[in-house]
């Protein structure tokens, strides 16, 4: 009992401190030098404690003090209740739905069974979709609430795109599942123990539709209309300020971590090497004992994850830097005229070619 | 080229830009429809994501292992550790000229203060030793100047001209911007080359 207790509470500390401790201040420095240096120019590298700059680390420092000590604004007219409630809508799914993410396997510590999964739900794709669209009512609300008519449209923009979204994500999906015969992510992943068994191999056409859903359903460039500033100011985050703001920020780049995470889990054979078992690894470790082996094999494997996982967290942001922004009719045809239809070819391929 | 630019001197050939006959348009295509593999858009997509990681990687290495003759492949200067070499057509802060002995070379004609466009220059003429005319005060207001360069190309002295001092031109106060002429005088070693460069140009333009 106590055990169980202190694996969760383990868990849940390292998941969040992984995703709020250190992808998301360290995603905010990469967008900004990654994207700088892809373009020829240097980035921001001036934020300096005793002369040291750290290429810019710094910057995350600056800005968390910036936006802690900045006035908390709420426009004349606003709905005060939902224009507060709107930035945590949108950022408690983003780190909610991490949870289901299986970042290593099972192992045997001490006596004690660990699966390194802070909750493993029979449902776990389902849940991570039912809370990614929760995410849409944090940008609705708060482009409805503002009193602002940038904020509305980028609201209306975000409301249509998230719901086209999620419908052709879900379909996207739906081949994985017939591939692997589970909702379970944690059975999906050890099913991918064979290299050749990898997500991306069975579905490629599913993977490249559930990144392309994935990125839209974040709100990003190339899909990123709700929020297009040569268009509509900042869309629906406009009349937001300081910790609130950060939030909407915080929410969108966590997005891309459970994203990655959940690409690798379905696509990329999750916390596996390639062409490595985990007995393999666990008889590779024998000299350490068998506690000590379990130990080494569960951290080679939570940090295959993490490499993984950094991997499309780095994709995403080239494709972020890389691709101009859609027309918002291209992105709804795009959503309805090709993703929609070509995710039902793939399900019926992947029906004739596995449930026979 | 322009006959402005079209100095006989062989000297002096300034350029600006790239010469017409070397300016070939790319060619652009027109049609707007996309080509079937444009429309799969995934090969697109990775050739520019082939392209932007190209930069990137170029950069990231050009960072660590300097190409020769620069301190790294990206151009931008961190400017207030690093600071370019002024050309000498660049317009900077109007300043006074004096001689050798120290004495400035402006003779209170007043003509960079009637040309001057934006009245910034304010002249008291006085004699010196009942000879030579000099500028008991000569006032030189930044804070209305729009460097213009029309004093220095006005000046039969050579006395004032526009060095490549580009620091500390704007103050907190409009008031720190008045300069007195004491505040202006440099030597003449100091705008060595921007005199060259004025006797090279202005001399001869004929108007
Ligand atoms: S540069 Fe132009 S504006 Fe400035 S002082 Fe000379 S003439 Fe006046
Ligand atoms: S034009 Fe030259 S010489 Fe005449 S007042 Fe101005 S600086 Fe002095």
């Amino acid at each position: 009992m106590l055990a169980d207790m202190i694996e969760s509470i383990a868990k849940i500390l390292f998941i969040f401190g992984m995703n709020i401790g250190f992808f998301a201040p360290v995603l905010g420095w990469v967008e900004r030098k990654q994207s700088a240096v892809m373009q020829d120019r240097i980035g921001a590298n001036r934020a300096d404690i005793f002369g040291f700059t750290v290429i810019g680390l710094f910057h995350s420092i600056a800005d968390a003090i910036k936006v802690l000590t900045k006035e908390d604004f709420i426009p004349t007219g606003a709905n005060k209740f939902f224009h507060t409630a709107a930035p945590f809508i949108s950022l408690v799914p983003a780190i909610v739905t991490f949870c289901v993410i299986p970042f290593g396997g099972r192992y045997t510590l001490f006596g004690h069974d660990v699966n390194l999964v802070i909750s493993d739900l029979d449902v776990g794709l389902l849940f991570i979709f039912a809370f990614s669209s929760l995410a849409t009512y944090g940008a609705v609300l708060g482009g409805w609430s503002s009193n602002n008519n940038w904020s509305l449209i980028g609201g209306l923009r975000a409301s249509a795109q998230m719901l086209s979204y999620e419908v052709a994500m879900g379909l996207t999906i739906i081949g994985v599942l017939m591939v692997y015969g589970s909702l379970k992510l944690t059975e999906i992943g050890v099913m991918q123990e064979n290299f050749f068994r990898w997500g991306i191999f069975m579905q490629p056409l599913g993977f490249v539709l559930f990144l392309t859903c994935a990125i839209a359903e974040n709100k990003r460039a190339p899909f990123d209309v709700p929020e297009a500033e040569s268009e509509i100011v900042a869309g629906y985050f406009t009349e937001y300020s300081g910790m609130k703001f950060v939030m909407f920020w915080m929410g969108e780049f966590l997005e891309i971590v459970t994203i990655s995470g959940i690409v690798t889990t379905l696509f990329f054979g999750a916390w596996h090497l390639p062409f490595i078992t985990d007995q393999m690894l666990l008889s590779f470790f024998q000299f350490a004992g068998s506690n000590g082996a379990s130990i080494l094999a569960m951290l080679v494997n939570i940090a295959t994850f993490f490499i993984k996982v950094i991997f499309f967290i780095w994709m995403q942001m080239t494709i972020r830097w890389t691709l101009p922004r859609f027309r918002y009719d291209q992105v709804m045809k795009l959503c309805w005229k090709m993703i929609l239809p070509l995710s039902l070819i793939n399900i019926f391929i992947t029906g004739l070619v596995f449930l026979r | 080229m322009n006959k402005m630019t079209d100095i006989d001197q062989k000297k002096c050939h300034p350029m600006v830009g790239v010469p017409i006959e070397k300016l070939r348009p790319k060619q652009v295509r027109k049609n707007l429809e996309l080509t079937l593999w444009e429309s799969l858009y995934i090969f697109e997509i990775i050739r520019g994501m082939y392209i932007t990681t190209r930069h990137f990687v170029l950069n990231m290495i050009g960072f660590v292992f300097k190409p020769k003759g620069q301190k790294r492949r990206i151009f931008t200067v961190y400017y207030p550790e690093e600071k370019v070499t002024i050309p000498a057509a660049y317009r900077g802060r109007p300043v006074l000229v004096t001689w050798k002995n120290g004495k400035e070379k402006c003779v209170a004609c007043g003509l960079c203060e009637k040309i001057c466009p934006a009245n910034a220059i304010m002249i008291v003429a006085e004699e010196r030793d009942g000879s030579d005319r000099y500028p008991s005060a000569y006032t030189l207001d930044m804070s209305r100047c729009v460097y213009c360069g029309y004093c220095e190309e006005v000046c039969p002295k050579e006395a004032i001209v526009m060095s490549a001092e580009y620091q500390g031109l704007a103050e907190r106060d409009r008031s720190k911007m008045i300069y007195s002429k004491e505040q202006l005088l440099r030597s003449e070693e100091s705008v060595k080359d921007r005199i060259e460069y004025i006797r090279r140009i202005y001399s001869k333009c004929s108007y």
